[in-house]
C-alpha cells in the first residue's frame, strides 16, 4: 500500500465522511468532559508546575506519572477513534450511538464528577438497566431489528483494504484536529479573561499543530490494527499459489465457517470483525479500552487529586477493601461459577486466611508458645511467604472440607459448606487460647517492603499490592478456565454424568475446584488481616458468604468481568452508598437532611445505615427478576438463556473436524 | 440422669419449634427445589405480628387472663399470626419468585436471600433494634414427675407448645395424604409437568403450598413467643438456619422427615449444653472450651455434616437415582 498521504485523509469522500461525523462527535464530547473536568489541569500540572492550586502534586516523579497517564489516555482515544472509523461498517444510524455513547460513556463521567468514583459508578449500575430496559421497549414499539451481521461479512480485497486504512488515518487525523481546534478555543477563552500563563498559552499552540500529526500517525497504527482483523480475500494477481491453506485464503474458509455455525455463535465471531456494526464492542476496540483502564488504576493514586481534591488517602483506603472483595469473588467464581457447586460458607476460608497471618504475624502465636516475641521488623517480612502460606492452609482446608461434600448434590451440598461456614468461626470465637476470642486479636504486622511507609494514613502501598494480588488472581482465573481442569469444571457444571463418562475424575476436579476457591480467600484474608492490623471474629458471618455470593450472581456467574463488576458495585451498594447516605444527612445544608427528618417522622430511629440489608435485598431481588443471568453475563450463559430466541435453523453445528487447526477455537468454552 | 432427662423436654418443645418452621422450608422445596430462604424471616414477623395482636387486645406483661379470656386471646394471636404469615408467604411468592420459575438455579435462591434480608430490616424498623419483650400469657406451672429431688420438671408452656405443634402437624400430614389439595401437591412434588397436564393448576397449588408454609411459620412464632418470653429482628435468621437444618436432616421434601430432623436439633441443641467446660477446673481438661452451650451451633452443623456423609439425602430422604 502506497505510503504517501493520500488526498483522501483530507478530503475524504462522502461514506468517510459520515463515518467521522459519526465518530468525532461520539468521542469528542466525553474526551472534552474529562479534559475540562481534569485532563487539562493535570497537563498543565505538567507544563507549569507553578500554577497548580489545590493538593495536587508538584514533585517531580508525580509529574513525570502524571504526565505518562495523560499521553497514555489521549494517545489511547485518539486511536480508537481511528480504529472504530475505519471498523465501522455504516450500517447503523448515528442517534442511536450518540444516545450508546450518552448513557455508556458520559452519563458514568458525570455522576462520577459529582458522586465520586464507587458512587458513580454504582448508580451506573442502576442507569444502565433501566436504559437496556427503556431501549428494549422503544425498539420493540417501534418494530426495530437489528441488521443481521453475517449480511455484511465481506471479503475485503486490496483495494478495500486500503480504504480501510484511508479511514482509520482520516479518523485519527480528523479526530486530532476536532480535538485540537476546540481546545485551543476554549483556552484562547481562557486566555483572554486572564486565567491562562503565557507558558500555557504556547503549550496550547504547540498542541494545536501536534494533536493533528500524531493523529494521523495513530490513525495508521490504528488501521494496522483494524487490518488485521479483516477477511481478506484472495488476491487475484497471485491467484495460482497454493495458499490456501495459510493467511489470505483463510479468509474464505472462515467467512465459509461462520455462516454454518450457530446463529448466536457467528453473531459473537462477527462482531470481532471488521468492518462490524458494532466496533464499540468489538475485540478491537476492547484493546484499548483496556489500555486507557490499565493506565487509569495503575496511576490512580497520583491523579486522585486531580480528579476529586482533597481526601485522596481515605478514598484510596476504601478501594484497598474494595480489592479483596474482588478476590473473594473471583475466588467463590472458581467453586461457584464454573465448577457449579454452590458454596454458602465461602467466608470460612476468608476467616481461615486471616487468622492465618493473624495469629502468626501479631505476638499471638508467641505467647501461647511462651516464646520470645519475634523482632517486629523481622515479622513484616514474614508476610510475603505467609501470603502464599495462608492461601495453601485455605486451600488445604478447603480440600478437607470439600471432601465430605462429594457425593452431595446440589441443595445439600449448599447446606454443608453453610454448615462449614458456621462451625469455622465459632472455632475461631471459642478456641480463645489461639485465637483470642470474642476480642479477636490486636497489632498485626504490616507487611515491610524495603522503607514504604504501611499505614493508615499511608495506604498507597496497600493500593499497589491489592492491584497486583487483583491482577495475579485475574490471570490465574482466566488461565484456570481455559485449562483442561477448567474445562472439565465447566464440564460438571454442565451435566455431572456425562462429564464422568467423558472421562473425568469427578473426586479430583471438584477437590481442585475448592482448593483453587480457598486459596484466593486464603491471599484476601491475610491481605485483609494486614490490612486492618487486626482480627475480628465478628466480619465471618453468613451474611457475609452470601454477600459475596451474590457478588459473583449479580455480575454475570462464570464471567471473569462479570463478577469483578459484581463484587465493586455490591461493595459499593452495601458498604459504601448508604454509609455516605448518613454522612450526607448529617449535613443540615443538605438535601438528604430533609430526607432523613421526614422518615423520621414516620419511622423513629431511622439511619440509612439501619436499611443497607433492605436495600441490599431489593436490588437483589429486583436484579434477579430482570436480569436473571447477571450484569455482564459469560457469552456461553448468554446463549444458555437466550437459546430459543435466537438459534437459526442450523442449530450448533460443528463445522470443524475434531483434530483440524480452528476446532479448538471452535469449541472453546467460556 | 435427670439431667438428661431434663434436657431431653427443653429439646423436645424446642424441637417442636424447629419442626413446624422446618415443615415450611421442606414444603416448598418439595414443591419448587427452592430453599426458601425468607421462611424463618417470616417466622421472625410471626413473633411480631403475634405481640402486636396482643397489644391491640389490652395485653400487657402485668395482666394475666384467664378462663376464656385466656383462650380467645390466645387463639386469636395464634390465628391472626397465622393468617397474616400466610398472607405475607403468599405476597413473596408471587413479587419474587414466580417470576424466576424458569430462571437459573441460582437465581431464585438469590432473590430468597434478598426477600430475606429485605424482612430482617422491616422488622428492624418496625419493633427497633432490641429484643422486645412477649407477655407472657400462659400460666406457668411446673409438673414434676419422679422422686422428689431427681426428676424431671415439666413447665405447662412446654406442653402446650407441644401440644400446639403436635396439633398442627398431625393436620398438615392429614390434609397432604388424604385431601384432594394435599393429592394435587404431592403430584406437583413429583412431576410438573405431569400434574399441569393432569389438569392440576400448578400455580394454584404452589400458592397454596407458601400459604400453608407461611402459616405454620406464624404459628411457629406464636408458640415461641410463649416459650421465650421475648423476640428480635435476627431471630429469624438463627432459627431459620436450624430449621433448615432440620429439614435437610430429615431429608428436603418430605414431611415426617422435616419433623423428625426439628425434634432431633431441639435435642441435640439441649443436650450440648450438657458437655462441660474444659477451661474450667473440674472438668479435668474433658470438654469443650466455654462450654457445650458454646458450641451447640457448630455440633448441630457437625452431626448434620456426619449424617449427610452416610446418608446423603437426609434420615428419611429416598435416595433416588440421578436422572440421565
Amino acid at each position: 500500500m502506497s505510503t504517501s498521504v493520500s488526498s483522501r485523509t483530507f478530503l475524504p469522500e462522502r461514506d468517510t465522511r459520515q463515518r467521522l461525523i459519526k465518530w468525532i462527535v461520539a468521542l469528542l464530547v466525553p474526551v472534552m468532559v474529562f479534559t475540562i473536568w481534569s485532563g487539562e489541569s493535570i497537563i498543565n500540572a505538567v507544563i507549569s508546575p507553578g500554577t497548580a492550586s489545590g493538593n495536587v502534586p508538584t514533585d517531580f516523579p508525580s509529574l513525570v506519572q502524571a504526565a505518562i497517564f495523560t499521553a497514555i489516555f489521549y494517545v489511547a482515544v485518539i486511536a480508537l477513534a481511528g480504529y472504530l472509523v475505519a471498523a465501522d461498517s455504516g450500517r447503523r444510524g448515528m442517534l442511536e450511538l450518540w444516545v450508546d455513547v450518552l448513557v455508556f460513556a458520559l452519563v458514568p463521567l458525570v455522576l462520577v464528577i459529582f458522586f465520586g468514583l464507587i458512587i458513580g459508578l454504582a448508580l451506573c449500575a442502576i442507569v444502565w438497566p433501566v436504559y437496556f430496559l427503556i431501549r428494549n421497549q422503544v425498539r420493540k414499539a417501534l418494530n426495530y431489528t437489528a441488521p443481521s451481521p453475517l449480511e455484511g461479512l465481506k471479503l475485503l480485497d486490496a483495494e478495500q483494504r486500503v480504504l480501510v486504512m484511508e479511514r482509520a488515518i482520516a479518523g485519527g487525523f480528523w479526530f486530532g484536529l476536532a480535538f485540537a481546534v476546540v481546545s485551543l478555543i476554549v483556552d484562547l477563552v481562557f486566555f483572554i479573561s486572564g486565567s491562562l500563563t503565557t507558558t500555557l498559552l504556547i503549550w496550547a499552540i504547540v498542541r494545536t499543530i501536534l494533536l493533528p500529526i500524531a493523529g494521523y500517525f495513530l490513525g495508521r497504527l490504528s488501521g494496522w490494527i483494524a487490518l488485521r482483523r479483516t477477511l481478506p480475500a484472495r488476491d487475484s494477481s497471485n491467484g495460482n499459489s497454493q495458499s490456501s491453506t495459510n493467511g489470505i485464503g483463510n479468509g474464505r474458509s472462515k467467512r465459509r465457517r461462520l455462516e454454518v455455525l450457530s446463529t448466536s455463535r457467528a453473531k459473537e465471531e462477527v462482531k470481532d470483525l471488521v468492518p462490524n456494526d458494532l466496533p464499540l464492542r468489538s475485540a478491537g476496540a476492547q484493546r484499548f479500552y483496556l489500555i486507557i483502564l490499565v493506565a487509569f488504576v495503575l496511576f490512580y493514586p497520583l491523579i486522585d487529586p486531580f480528579l476529586f481534591g482533597f481526601g485522596t488517602d481515605g478514598r484510596l483506603a476504601g478501594y484497598g477493601d474494595a480489592g479483596y472483595y474482588v478476590i473473594l469473588a473471583l475466588g467463590l467464581n472458581i467453586v461457584v461459577g464454573f465448577a457449579g457447586l454452590l458454596d454458602l460458607g465461602y467466608v470460612a476460608f476468608f476467616a481461615i486466611g486471616s487468622y492465618a497471618w493473624g495469629i502468626l504475624g501479631s505476638t499471638q502465636l508467641t505467647n501461647v508458645l511462651n516464646l520470645a516475641p519475634v523482632n517486629p521488623h523481622l515479622l513484616s517480612w514474614l508476610f510475603w511467604p505467609m501470603l502464599l502460606g495462608g492461601a495453601l492452609i485455605a486451600a488445604f482446608w478447603g480440600v478437607l472440607l470439600g471432601a465430605p461434600t462429594l457425593r452431595l448434590r446440589g441443595d445439600y451440598l449448599a447446606i454443608v459448606t453453610l454448615g462449614f461456614g458456621e462451625i469455622v468461626p465459632i472455632v475461631f470465637l471459642e478456641l480463645d487460647k489461639y485465637s483470642n476470642g470474642p476480642n479477636g486479636i490486636v497489632g498485626v504486622q504490616s507487611p515491610a517492603f524495603f522503607g514504604l511507609q504501611w499505614s493508615v494514613i499511608t495506604p498507597t502501598p496497600y493500593y499497589y499490592l491489592i492491584l497486583a494480588l487483583i491482577a495475579i488472581t485475574i490471570f490465574a482465573n482466566f488461565r484456570l478456565r481455559d485449562s483442561r481442569l477448567g474445562r472439565a469444571w465447566i464440564a460438571i457444571r454442565e451435566d455431572e454424568i456425562a462429564a464422568s463418562s467423558s472421562g473425568i475424575n469427578l473426586v479430583n476436579t471438584k477437590l481442585f475446584a475448592f482448593g483453587a476457591g480457598a486459596f484466593f480467600s486464603g491471599i484476601a484474608g491475610a491481605y485483609h488481616a494486614a490490612k486492618l492490623g487486626g482480627v475480628s471474629p465478628d466480619n465471618f458471618n453468613f451474611t457475609d458468604s452470601v454477600v459475596f455470593l451474590a457478588m459473583v450472581v449479580i455480575g454475570g456467574i462464570g464471567s471473569i468481568p462479570g463478577v469483578i463488576v459484581g463484587a465493586l458495585s455490591v461493595y459499593a451498594v452495601n458498604l459504601f452508598i448508604l454509609a455516605q447516605l448518613d454522612t450526607l444527612a448529617a449535613d443540615p445544608t443538605n438535601f438528604m437532611f430533609t430526607v432523613k427528618n421526614s422518615i423520621i417522622h414516620v419511622i423513629p430511629g431511622f439511619t440509612f445505615g439501619n436499611i443497607r440489608n433492605l436495600v441490599f435485598g431489593i436490588i437483589l431481588v429486583v436484579i434477579m427478576i430482570f436480569r436473571p443471568e447477571g450484569l455482564i453475563p459469560s457469552a456461553r450463559r448468554r446463549r444458555e438463556l437466550r437459546h430459543a430466541e435466537d438459534e437459526g435453523p442450523g442449530g450448533d453445528v460443528l463445522d470443524v473436524v475434531p483434530g483440524a487447526p480452528g476446532f479448538e477455537t471452535e469449541v472453546r468454552v467460556e | 440422669m435427670s439431667l438428661f432427662l431434663q434436657e431431653l423436654v427443653v429439646g423436645l418443645a424446642t424441637g417442636s419449634i424447629y419442626a413446624l418452621i422446618a415443615l415450611g422450608y421442606t414444603m416448598v422445596y418439595g414443591i419448587i427445589e427452592l430453599i426458601n430462604f425468607a421462611h424463618g424471616d417470616i417466622f421472625m414477623i410471626g413473633t411480631m405480628i403475634s405481640v402486636t395482636i396482643l397489644s391491640a387486645l389490652g395485653i400487657t406483661a402485668e395482666s394475666h387472663p384467664t378462663g376464656f379470656t385466656l383462650i380467645g386471646v390466645m387463639v386469636a394471636a395464634c390465628l391472626g399470626s397465622m393468617l397474616l404469615c400466610a398472607i405475607l408467604g403468599v405476597v413473596i411468592e408471587r413479587i419474587a419468585y414466580r417470576p424466576l420459575r424458569n430462571a437459573p438455579r441460582l437465581a431464585p435462591l438469590i432473590s430468597a436471600i434478598g426477600v430475606s434480608l429485605i424482612l430482617q430490616d422491616v422488622g428492624k424498623l418496625w419493633k427497633g433494634i432490641n429484643f422486645i419483650s412477649f407477655p407472657q400469657i400462659f400460666p406457668k406451672t411446673s409438673y414434676h414427675l419422679g422422686p422428689a429431688g431427681n426428676g424431671v420438671d415439666i413447665s405447662s408452656v412446654y406442653i402446650l407448645v407441644i401440644i400446639v405443634a403436635v396439633a398442627l402437624m398431625i393436620g398438615l400430614q392429614f390434609m397432604v395424604t388424604r385431601t384432594r389439595i394435599g393429592r394435587a401437591m404431592r403430584a406437583v412434588a413429583q412431576d410438573r409437568e405431569a400434574a399441569a397436564l393432569m389438569g392440576v393448576n400448578v400455580d394454584q397449588i404452589i400458592t397454596v403450598t407458601f400459604f400453608i408454609g407461611a402459616s405454620l411459620a406464624g404459628a411457629a412464632g406464636f408458640i415461641y413467643g410463649l416459650q421465650y418470653g421475648s423476640t428480635i429482628f435476627s431471630i429469624g435468621f438463627t432459627l431459620g438456619l436450624f430449621a433448615f437444618t432440620a429439614a435437610v436432616l430429615g431429608g428436603i421434601g418430605n414431611l415426617v422427615g422435616a419433623m423428625l430432623g426439628g425434634v432431633l436439633i431441639g435435642i441435640i441443641e439441649a443436650l450440648a449444653s450438657l458437655i462441660p467446660d474444659s477451661t474450667a477446673p473440674a472438668s479435668h481438661g474433658f470438654g469443650l472450651p466455654h462450654g457445650g452451650a458454646a458450641w451447640h451451633e457448630a455440633i448441630i452443623f457437625a452431626v448434620l455434616i456426619l449424617i449427610l456423609v452416610f446418608r446423603p439425602s437426609g434420615l428419611l430422604g429416598s435416595q433416588t437415582p440421578e436422572k440421565v
